[in-house]
């Protein structure tokens, strides 16, 4: 394509954008109201996601000692089972480190502790196993192993965490829809506000087509107008879902502090906030292309 | 050529040769068929049968894609000029060059050119609503001609002028036809046709009735 075209067809988009402005704040702003509702849904996603990778890769047994089983024969079981392959770490738990770590998270138990008895709280290993034996079925055959007349109780995690991962994948399945549904809500929204536009500038464009304007002559202003829409509306979203992060997570973070267990809410990675304005493009144009599109099947 | 709107018949069985370089009234009563014709010239319609060439080409088969180009070959002046209003005289012109990818600074130069032919020297920067019909008529007149079409179709060009304005218009498109521009216009005007005699066709309920 010759410049002095490409210099004519951003000038008209320019011109457009303009002319027009009312209703291309409106169209950006519908990009952005859509492009914040899919990025609220995705950093909960991300956020939620990272949370059950870290509580996956914290996954540890506890077992629980009979109260009667003798100190040193505790510290022999230790080390059997930290000589086994699948274990990363096995640490000795005592009564009296198990009070101090509830006391310290939860100060006003310690009266009914005191009420209960010194041995309420029974002394435990704590393992944790090496990576790649964190399945259920690796940790539920582990427990099996080890089980022995000196453990009274053993506990693993891992099938909460596994029964939520099931739920984030649905979860996940149903923001893919939802991401879906709104953006395509989006492109009809978009595809009408510039319909108007379209309508606004009907004489001009039908008289360009009567003197020879190719479809592309026509269509490429509205399809740069779609880009700048896009790039302005995610814009806005992303400082909304900032301001979001920044004024309302955080706070929720603070409520949360014990499920989180100190994970920090994260703002979306730059990567994902690329796809949200790439998203608010492709919004853009789109909608702007199919006013356009019907224009020009309509005009003689 | 046959072409019909569902039921109603617009043009039946037409025969119409035009050779290049004519100057052509179409005639008949409203509703005859002048501006369908006109309209299936420009490809705003299809013909429904038989064939139309336009320039040589196949103007019943063209497609969306390929209409543009035919009609950088054939300038239209409308009965109700069709200006752009938020755009200057300039701009309105230099449409027709606008579309084909030209230069800014060669457009100015073939547009002021061309408003010299019409009369219209230094009214480049004025909008269609500050000139009078007769130059607004003038104005879609040069853009019609500014590209130097092969073919130029005016429908009903002097209908909305009075009778000293049409008679600019005319000897305007008279000069075009001059300079070797076909030239077919729609008109009832009886008068007009008396003072720039030409061939005529007339139409009367689709058919061509007289060709003369």
């Amino acid at each position: 394509m010759k410049p002095a075209l490409w210099a004519h067809l951003v000038r008209r988009a320019v011109r457009s954008l303009w002319e027009n402005l009312y209703l291309n704040a409106v169209a950006a702003g519908v990009i952005g109201a859509a492009v914040t509702l899919v990025g609220v849904f995705l950093m909960i996603m991300v956020n939620l996601s990272e949370l059950v990778d870290a509580w996956d890769r914290d996954v540890h047994v506890s077992a629980y000692f009979y109260t009667d089983v003798p100190v040193d024969r505790r510290f022999a079981v230790k080390d059997d089972v930290g000589r086994l392959e699948e274990v990363h770490s096995v640490r000795y738990i005592s009564e009296v480190e198990a009070r101090a770590w509830l006391i310290e998270r939860l100060p006003e138990i310690d009266r009914v502790l005191e009420a209960l008895g010194d041995d309420v709280l029974p002394a435990s290993l704590e393992i944790t196993l090496q990576d790649g034996a964190t399945r259920p079925s690796d940790i539920e055959s582990f427990a099996s192993r080890i089980a022995s007349e000196d453990f009274e109780r053993i506990d693993y995690g891992q099938e909460w965490v596994q029964r939520f991962n099931s739920f984030l994948s649905l979860l996940q399945l149903l923001g893919v829809a939802m991401g879906f549904l709104i953006l395509t809500a989006a492109v009809f929204l978009v595809g009408n506000t510039m319909h108007l536009v379209t309508y606004a500038r009907r004489a001009e464009l039908e008289t360009m087509k009567l003197v020879g304007a190719t479809w592309i002559f026509i269509a490429i202003p509205f399809f740069l107008e779609g880009i700048v829409q896009g790039v302005v509306g995610s814009s806005a979203a992303i400082g909304a879902l900032f301001v979001l992060h920044r004024f309302l997570l955080v706070r929720l973070q603070t409520a949360l502090q014990l499920a989180l267990g100190g994970q920090v809410l994260d703002f979306l990675t730059p990567g994902w906030l690329a796809v949200l304005v790439l998203s608010g493009v492709v919004l853009g144009v789109c909608g702007s292309l199919i006013s356009v599109r019907r224009f020009w099947q309509a005009a003689p | 050529m046959h072409k019909n709107y569902g039921e109603n018949d617009a043009l039946i069985d037409v025969d119409l040769r035009v050779a290049k370089g004519e100057f052509v009234y179409v005639t008949g009563p409203s509703g005859a068929g002048k501006s369908t014709l006109l309209k299936l010239l420009y490809g705003a319609e299809h013909p429904t049968g038989g064939k139309l060439l336009v320039g040589g080409v196949d103007a019943s088969k063209l497609s969306q894609r390929q209409l543009p180009f035919l009609r950088r070959n054939v300038g239209v002046v409308f009965q109700d000029f069709k200006l752009i209003q938020r755009r200057t005289v300039l701009d309105n012109v230099g449409l027709s060059l606008e579309v084909l990818g030209m230069a800014r600074s060669e457009i100015d130069r073939r547009v002021r050119a061309v408003l010299g032919v019409v009369g219209l020297r230094g009214k480049e920067k004025r909008y269609p609503t500050q000139l009078s019909g007769g130059e607004q008529q003038r104005v879609a007149v040069a853009r019609g001609i500014v590209n130097d079409p092969a073919i130029l179709l005016a429908d009903e060009p002097t209908g909305n002028l009075d009778g000293a304005m049409a008679v600019e218009v005319m000897e305007i498109l008279q000069a075009i036809n001059l300079r070797g521009t076909t030239v077919m216009i729609a008109t009832h005007d009886v008068g007009l046709m008396e003072r720039f005699p030409a061939r005529r066709v007339r139409f009367e309920g689709g058919k061509l009735v007289r060709d003369r």
